[in-house]
């Protein structure tokens, strides 16, 4: 039954009152019992929040493409970055239609430990988040239904690849502003959680951390073997130690621990900081605030080209033809808009960051850096997907598709340089992605200050 | 039978509307494109195109820092351990942060986490930033913070004076986000917040220059204002009519629109440094205006019919007109010689201006003489039978006694004192130096803001006077990355040791090595043993992963380029002085030959950085001087020969102008003043435009002759009396409008080319009333007794008025049988 009592601007309207209120998602209804039960979105969002072609009064519509022609109809629906790139620099994004089935949205493992623990999440005074037992998180997300800024940060930093275990092959290009290549790197991005397991358990009892992270580098040959480790405390006011490894020097190196804004290697864009739009711990931010709730078009779902070799599809636009990963976006009838201020680095040259998250699985589809000036800085744009596509699928443990990250769009926009990440199948030294342990013992793999140093040395 | 000028005259005047209507529509289309019109200095455009080094400079504009600013914080009683000075450059350096335009990722100071120590632990190496996330405050914090800079070599180096009095912010800007004034005045602005009693702030590099370029340039706008309120008030207090002030106003107007319509219309961008020219062409625009104007009183007091006397006017002015505007035009559109795009651009902008006054000076002049109302004074303008003002009458005997040096036994005298003066000039002329070297920028005065900073800067640290030796890669994608190769590291190392330790060496060097070697050192486990680097790919490429790991090859773009392909070798000199350039090159080149030129990936160019490009420049003004006034006078010469049909008419006009030059030459290098590329300027100005005066009065001497009965000292005193009283005007008018720069502009470049513009004007005033009259004595060319010449301003009113009426009844009657 389609709802037709409201007018084209109801559901904006409401959104932002929802927004003003503290309201959680849903306009009609609230979201996340629907999601529970499976049921249909159109009870929960008016038909202009769930189709482009209502919404654009029939001007967009799935199966089209964005381009510079048509994009100023969907201004307001992309984030300022993304409109310029194809405003101005070329880049087309194909549109699709939103998913009917919402789980897609999510790893199967986690949207249940969602549900399961929905409710139980608190704030404790030090304003780190806790279960009922005053213990650590139990895992999925903490707020699934995120009315304030706290808990919209907390459902995006307690487990950033929602599984227990993530283990990335990734390619990245880094690109001039001419639009030709500066660099290119392979490696390799593994995150194990300590806690917040979507298993229930503590990883080794180290009920001090939150996770354990390592990223080495595999390609090109100058630059493979050299790695960093990153130990997450639990406590979100504790800043990460960080070291990097040197396989030249045989050499540890121990980075200042508020170094979060710096590229990793030479040409890199993005900072720590910015990965999965919540790059540092949550307290050393602060001045979090929901600023709004907005439609949005965001890459979500059907984006995995795991029809393309190693997953890897074309790209396009920029002047050389090169800049954009070829993708597609969906309206997303909700987003919460997220703002937070850098309060915890004295010296951070980031201003704010706003974060446009899907209310649907409480996931960012669109980041933006300011400066301290107030200008706009860099874009962290995130595709996601459940890893399927046809006859073809990834499967996680428990044997359904996988869902993850696809691609990145680090866009600084004030330098003009670019950096497009791609989720591989694999990538030079033969890693390949998996979501599960697969029964090794990854921890000592890849996880520890030997463990890079022996990476290195492979 | 009427000259083709005559005709041209009587068709004009006879279709007034047809040619009110071609100029309003030209006007008009011109008008469109000032819309386009952009002021606007580039300052790598001041900089000769063709030379090795400044093509080096464009090849790799990086290198040398043109896109930083530099702050100094000087604690006055002390050094700045303490917690009141690091709170000072704590605070500048958040500050600059949120300067316009300003790159995040590349500032450095000692607030910054950029700038850090490294210390070996048992977990590694501990890199930290110097100063950690607030400024230390107790003793002991001051103590530890000193300790940590002691650990930090190139912080020590680079960023905190040998005293300690002393320290830096560096902040680099983004060169496409870039709005030179707004950041320099957000900048300035906190430069000028942070002064206090214990603390001297100074702020230099490329962008400050600029800043304080843009600043003084918005004053030009006022001396613009000043200066032609003066030459519009000696106007109306010259002429006290309406016509005569309406018109030359009107005519340079249109002139001008005309002029940077065109610029517009091509899309070129003015350079308002040089913006003094245009001004001179609108005194010299107004100058001729009124000498037109004056002639067309005589006629009109003669024929009394306005139209019948603009068209006599026109027809006799023409050719004067022309011959006078032609040198001009000569003389701007030959700057365009010297390879400088600037320039280039600028002598196409004014050489077309000044070709503009030849429709506007003399077919709208007259267009509008024939309109405008008669003025009621003309019988007191004109003067004769004793109706001149007591001043003209002295200003006349003064210039008959200036004749008097000119003919007769004074002329003896005259010509000996002229000979040996002229011998003296010559001499001292070529004897001038090259160059014009002071310690910061020359745009600005000695004593500027800038230039101190200038000076304190390089007092302090290894200063802001460098050349860059780059090291090009061949293969600007090589995926070895050049600048990391053992090769071109050890290049680099060589370079230094070689100037390090040669003569006229620099004060300091840097090289991408250098960081390379402290990384290797580091990694190595902190023992100086392990600061040199062997000699292999490997070896290298490992030091730079090191030192790059986890930051931004931005934060190394003094010394590489952003995919590390290109590189340079910095070398920093105490000043910009020749003997230390010419010192600093030769070193160089003797480095770079012994090193060689071309290696396998890679090929050594010398060079860039200030004392490089200070050199091009020089180089310019040294290959184009003579060579600018050669190529003017022999156009002149044709020019002029042509029309006076005689070659010794042409010599006879360039001798003085020519002896102009060298006088102002000489006198520059007596108190001790360079060639600079303002003299390339004026040298082909003073040349062009100060022969005008030599043509008036040659054109006058010739009539005079036959007026005066062949009598040469008598032809010789008319002329002076006569057409000595309009040079002396035309000079008055141009020092009016040249001369207020020099007081009025803060940017010496302008004041400068001011100052020289009078002076070559001057000289040029006082050798054509005094050399031009005694060697036209000396000679007694053949050609001042022909009265066919095409210069001639002389003519029979009633002789005219006569075969005019009989020439247009012809022209009636043939119409009307061609019907």
């Amino acid at each position: 039954m389609h709802i037709r009592k409201f007018d084209v601007d109801y559901g904006r309207r409401t959104l932002m009152k929802n927004a003003a209120l503290g309201v959680g998602a849903g306009v009609l209804a609230p979201l996340w019992p629907a999601i529970a039960n499976g049921a249909d979105l159109g009870k929960v969002y008016p038909d202009e929040l769930l189709s482009i072609e209502v919404l654009t009064k029939g001007k967009i519509k799935p199966g089209d493409t964005l381009t510079a022609a048509n994009v100023d109809v969907v201004k307001d629906l992309l984030d300022p970055i993304t409109y310029r790139q194809v405003k101005e620099m070329g880049r087309k994004i194909g549109i699709i239609a939103p998913p009917k089935d919402t789980s897609v949205l999510f790893p199967s493992a986690f949207l249940e430990s969602s549900l399961k623990n929905k409710g139980k999440a608190k704030f404790g005074p030090d304003g780190n988040i806790y279960a009922p037992d005053g213990g650590a998180w139990l895992g999925g997300l903490p707020f699934p239904d995120a009315k304030t800024g706290e808990e919209a940060i907390s459902n995006l930093t307690l487990s950033w690849g929602r599984s227990d275990y993530c283990q990335y092959a990734i390619r990245q290009w880094d690109m001039q502003p001419d639009g030709d290549q500066a660099y290119q790197y392979d490696f390799v991005w593994a995150e194990l959680q300590a806690q917040a397991r979507v298993d229930g358990t503590t990883f080794q009892n180290r009920k001090d951390l939150l996770r354990i992270q390592s990223v080495w580098f595999t390609g090109p040959s100058d630059t493979a073997g050299s790695s960093f480790l990153s130990t997450w405390y639990y406590d979100q006011k504790k800043y990460p130690d960080l070291y990097g490894y040197l396989p030249q020097f045989k050499r540890v190196r121990q980075f200042p621990t508020n170094q979060r804004f710096e590229p990793l290697l030479p040409g890199i864009t993005w900072f720590l900081s910015d990965a999965w739009a919540a790059g540092d711990p949550m307290l050393t931010w602060g001045n979090y605030k929901i600023i709004g709730r907005q439609p949005m078009l965001g890459s979500v779902s059907e984006g995995w080209a795991g029809d393309k070799k190693n997953w890897e599809p074309s790209v396009h636009g920029g002047p050389k033809g090169k800049t954009f990963w070829d993708t597609t976006m969906s309206l997303c009838p909700d987003c919460i808009v997220l703002e937070a201020e850098p309060t915890g680095y004295p010296r951070a040259p980031v201003g704010k960051k706003r974060v446009w998250i899907d209310a649907r699985n409480q996931q960012f589809i669109a980041y933006i850096t300011y400066d301290r000036r107030g200008e706009i800085w860099k874009s962290f744009e995130a595709g996601w997907s459940q890893y399927s596509k046809g006859n073809v699928a990834m499967k996680d443990e428990s044997g359904k598709p996988a869902w993850s990250w696809t691609y990145i769009h680090s866009h600084d926009i004030q330098s003009n340089r670019m950096t497009r990440i791609m989720h591989t199948e694999n990538t030079t030294g033969g890693y390949k992605s998996q979501f599960s342990t697969q029964g090794v013992d990854v921890y000592n793999k890849y996880l520890t200050n030997q463990a890079i140093q022996r990476l290195g040395q492979s | 039978m009427f000259s083709l000028r005559q005709r041209i005259a009587i068709w004009i005047i006879g279709h007034q509307k047809i040619s009110w209507a071609v100029f309003v529509a030209i006007t008009a289309f011109f008008a469109v494109g000032l819309r386009n019109v952009e002021l606007k200095t580039i300052f790598s455009d001041l900089l000769p195109k063709d030379d090795p080094f400044v093509q080096v400079f464009k090849d790799h504009p990086n290198f040398g820092n043109p896109l930083t600013m530099t702050i100094m914080v000087k604690r006055k009683d002390g050094d700045i351990y303490n917690a009141e000075t690091l709170q000072k450059v704590w605070q500048l350096t958040r500050d600059i942060d949120l300067a316009p335009g300003v790159d995040h990722d590349q500032i450095l100071s000692i607030a910054t986490e950029k700038a850090r120590y490294a210390e070996a632990t048992p977990f590694g190496i501990d890199m930290r930033p110097l100063m950690e996330n607030r400024v230390p405050q107790t003793p002991e914090e001051l103590a530890d913070f000193r300790g940590r800079v002691d650990k930090s070599p190139n912080s020590r180096t680079f960023l905190i004076s040998g005293d300690n009095a002393a320290t830096l912010i560096n902040a680099t800007f983004i060169e496409q986000r870039l709005d030179y004034g707004v950041a320099f005045d957000y900048v300035q602005g906190l430069v000028e917040k942070a002064r206090d009693a214990d603390h001297d702030v100074y702020l230099a590099g490329q962008p400050a220059l600029t800043g304080w370029v843009y600043r003084y340039q918005s004053q030009m706008y006022i001396i613009f204002a000043v200066t032609l309120s003066a030459l519009i008030l000696s106007l109306v207090l010259y002429m006290r009519n309406v016509v005569g002030v309406v018109t030359p106003i009107v005519t340079s107007a249109v002139a001008a629109v005309w002029g940077f319509g065109l610029t517009g219309w091509l899309k070129s961008p003015i350079e308002p440094l040089l913006m003094i020219v245009p001004l001179l062409l609108v005194a010299r625009s107004f100058s001729h205006c009124v000498q037109f104007t004056e002639r067309y009183y005589e006629i009109y007091a003669h024929v009394k019919d306005r139209s019948k006397a603009a068209e006599i006017t026109m027809g006799v002015m023409m050719a004067p007109s022309v011959l006078g505007i032609f040198t001009d035009i000569v003389g701007v559109f030959l700057i365009a010689i010297a390879p400088i795009p600037a320039m280039e651009r600028f002598a196409l902008f004014c050489g077309f201006w000044c070709i503009w006054l030849i429709p506007t000076g003399v077919v709208l002049i007259s267009l509008l003489l024939a309109a405008l109302p008669a003025p009621k004074n003309v019988d007191r303008l004109v003067g004769g039978d004793g109706r001149e003002s007591p001043f003209q009458k002295k200003f006349q005997s003064l210039l008959r006694s200036i004749s008097h040096l000119s003919y007769g036994k004074p002329a003896r005298m005259t010509t000996v004192v002229f000979a040996v003066v002229g011998s003296i000039a010559v001499y001292q002329a070529l004897q001038i130096k090259i160059g014009n070297p002071v310690e910061g920028s020359n745009l600005l005065w000695p004593d500027s803001e800038f230039n101190e900073a200038i000076r304190q800067i390089n007092s302090h640290f290894p200063g802001v006077n460098t050349l860059e030796i780059v090291l090009e890669a061949k293969n600007p994608r090589d995926p070895a990355r050049v600048a990391r190769q053992a090769d071109t590291v050890m290049t680099m190392f060589k370079l230094q040791s070689e100037l390090e330790n040669g003569e006229a060496p620099p004060r300091a060097t840097l090289s991408f090595g250098d960081y390379l070697m402290e990384g290797n050192r580091l990694f190595a486990g902190g023992n100086p043993k392990w600061l040199p680097l062997d000699p292999t790919n490997p070896a290298v490429n490992a030091a730079a992963i090191a030192v790059t790991l986890g930051s931004s090859t931005k934060a190394f773009s003094h010394v590489i380029d952003f995919n590390m392909q290109n590189s340079t070798v910095s070398l920093w000199y105490k000043d910009n002085k020749q003997e230390t350039v010419d010192g600093a090159l030769a070193a160089a080149r003797a480095a770079v030959d012994r090193v060689g030129i071309d290696h396998d990936a890679f090929r050594v160019r010398l060079g860039t950085g200030t004392i490089a490009l200070q050199q091009a420049t020089n180089l310019v003004v040294e290959r184009y001087h003579w060579a600018i006034i050669g190529l003017l006078n022999l156009v002149i010469l044709i020019g002029c020969s042509l029309a006076y049909r005689s070659l010794v008419a042409g010599l006879i006009l360039l001798i003085p102008v020519n002896l102009s030059n060298f006088v102002l030459n000489a006198s520059m290098h007596m108190i001790g003043i360079g060639l600079d590329i303002n003299s390339l300027m004026v040298a082909a100005i003073g040349v062009g435009v100060g022969i005008d005066y030599g043509i008036y009065l040659l054109s006058r001497i010739c009539e005079e002759f036959h007026a005066q009965d062949n009598d040469w000292g008598a032809a010789i005193t008319a002329s002076l009396t006569t057409t000595g009283k309009a040079i002396m005007f035309t000079a008055s008018i141009m020092l009016i409008g040249i001369l207020p720069w020099y007081f009025l502009s803060e940017l010496k470049f302008m004041a400068d080319m001011g100052l020289l513009l009078v002076l070559i004007m001057l000289i040029n005033m006082v050798l054509a009333l005094v050399v031009l009259p005694l060697l036209v004595w000396l000679i007694k060319p053949a050609f001042v007794r022909r009265n066919d010449l095409l210069v001639g301003e002389g003519v029979d009113l009633s002789a005219y008025t006569a075969q005019r009426e009989s020439y247009i009844a012809n022209r009636h009657a043939e119409l009307a049988v061609a019907k």
